[in-house]
């Protein structure tokens, strides 16, 4: 049983080798990842760290296994319906939109996006940008080709989202999956279309000490279940970079259970599903 | 008044029904927070809740990331979440990888649960289709808590209740009424 005292000597030892900082990192999920770490590396607590100190490629592999969060494509469809009748209508008349999946983890909620923006015809006036602080997720979100049947679930949100209309069962879209990805049942994957893959900008980025690193405010942030993986410190400090970094009138988008607590929320207006930037 | 102070219940769907009864007979203002870390389809995220509030007297809530764990709550882990109890009886949320082929996985509820409530967690695992609750049940057992398993001729699936007897010494055997009956004791 990995102990407090051990996930901070761990936490220690990273830091001192890196400008990795996981000190504001939530209790509980750290700890079990700190757990598998050492039985998926069949070492103890004191060979993690002397290798940490010692090694920078495994350093670098560490921070990959303990950052990997799973999402899917139209993970959580409620969400998607509300930004497809409710958010993005609002932003359609805007020349440009500009668009941080923060987090992107795999991509799969990248590939979403760029789908609905492209049902909505809005697609060319989007400038999306994904980051992530793990450079091989931002590769396998960049790839866009996930598995198959594992993902059946995928194609489920898909018709939730894209070819059903909640709010009139009346009207249905005749959208073919094969407009957006390639399946392959031998191959067992789904690969998304190249025009897909070459529109969003990625870039590795630490949400513990980089902030806005590009040239742009933005419209409509999404940040969707990653600060449940940080502690109430470190989610103001989030909140606050996403609130500097939204236009008036912005959106900020979280995990259907994460919310903002504290001092935080007063910049916010909170509407079922979303949260949107105060005037000032 | 008990030395519990938290319950904390797993079962797969089909598990439904015990469940329901369970919440149904609780009283309004019952004196620990319950619970419930249940299978359940992937990509129905509605539903579950406002059924269970229909016959419950308790609010039934699913809980935000950091939420303090009341007293006189029925506390459901959200669908595709991993549910975790952290220290200082607040929840946390996790995406990670699906467990035993679920999330929320029940051993990852209990386990976090045993590790912050100790011997002040009764730990109950319904009916099931798989041996997810097992380990949880067990670390329950370990960190001094009391362990009870639906009675197995009584469970529809009864795979779960099986692992977790196979796992641990458990504490009770209980038929579903007499399981309401502990509950409804500790009040």
């Amino acid at each position: 049983m990995v102990t407090n005292e051990d996930v901070q000597r761990f936490i220690n030892s990273i830091q001192a080798a890196s400008t990795y900082d996981f000190t504001d990192y939530s209790e509980r999920s750290f700890k079990r990842r700190v757990e598998k770490l050492l039985v998926d590396n069949g070492i103890d607590l004191n060979q993690l760290t002397y290798k940490l100190s010692k090694d920078k490629v495994f350093l670098e592999k560490v921070v990959r296994d303990i950052t990997v969060n799973t999402t899917e494509l139209f993970r959580d469809p409620e969400m998607w319906i509300t930004l497809r009748y409710q958010i993005l209508p609002k932003l359609k008349k805007n020349k440009s939109i500009f668009i941080w999946h923060a987090g992107c983890s795999s991509g799969q909620e990248i590939y979403s996006m760029l789908i609905l923006l492209n049902e909505m015809g809005m697609l060319d006036q989007a400038k999306v940008f994904a980051t992530d602080i793990n450079s091989e997720m931002l590769e396998k979100s960049k790839a866009g080709v996930y598995k198959y049947r594992f993902n059946l679930g995928y194609l489920d949100n898909f018709d939730k989202v894209i070819r059903e209309n909640p709010y009139n069962f009346e009207e249905k879209f005749d959208v073919p999956y094969e407009k957006y990805f390639d399946i392959d049942k031998v191959k067992d994957t789904i690969t998304m279309k190249q025009f897909l893959r070459e529109k969003a900008v990625f870039r590795k980025h630490d949400l513990v000490k980089d902030g806005n690193i590009f040239y742009s405010k933005f419209d409509l942030i999404l940040c969707r279940n990653v600060i449940i993986y940080f502690n109430n410190n470190l989610q103001n400090r989030v909140i606050d970079l996403f609130g500097n970094s939204l236009y008036r009138d912005g959106f900020l988008i979280l995990g259907a259970h994460e919310s903002i607590l504290g001092q935080a929320s007063n910049s916010f207006d909170r509407t079922k599903g979303f949260y949107k930037k105060k005037q000032f | 008044m008990s030395n519990y102070k938290a319950i904390m219940i797993g079962g797969s769907a089909g598990s439904f029904q015990v469940v329901t009864k369970i919440v149904a007979s609780l009283p309004k203002d019952y004196p620990l927070p319950v619970m419930l870390c249940l299978h359940r389809l992937k990509h129905v995220r509605s539903g579950f809740v406002e059924a269970l509030s229909i016959k419950s007297q308790m609010p039934i809530i699913e809980p935000d990331d950091k939420d303090p764990i009341k007293s006189g709550r029925i506390y459901l882990a959200p669908a595709n979440y991993h549910m975790y109890v952290e220290l200082g009886n607040k929840f946390a949320l996790s995406t990670e990888d699906v467990v035993n082929h679920s999330r929320p996985a029940i051993d990852l509820s209990f386990f976090t649960a045993a590790y912050n409530y100790k011997n002040k967690l009764v730990g109950i695992i319904l009916s099931g289709a798989n041996k997810d609750g097992a380990l949880g049940l067990k670390s329950v057992k370990d960190a001094g808590g009391l362990t009870i398993v639906q009675d197995p001729n009584e469970c529809q699936v009864p795979t779960m209740t099986l692992a977790s007897m196979n796992a641990t010494n458990v504490d009770h055997v209980f038929s579903t009424q007499k399981i309401i009956n502990f509950l409804l004791n500790l009040a």
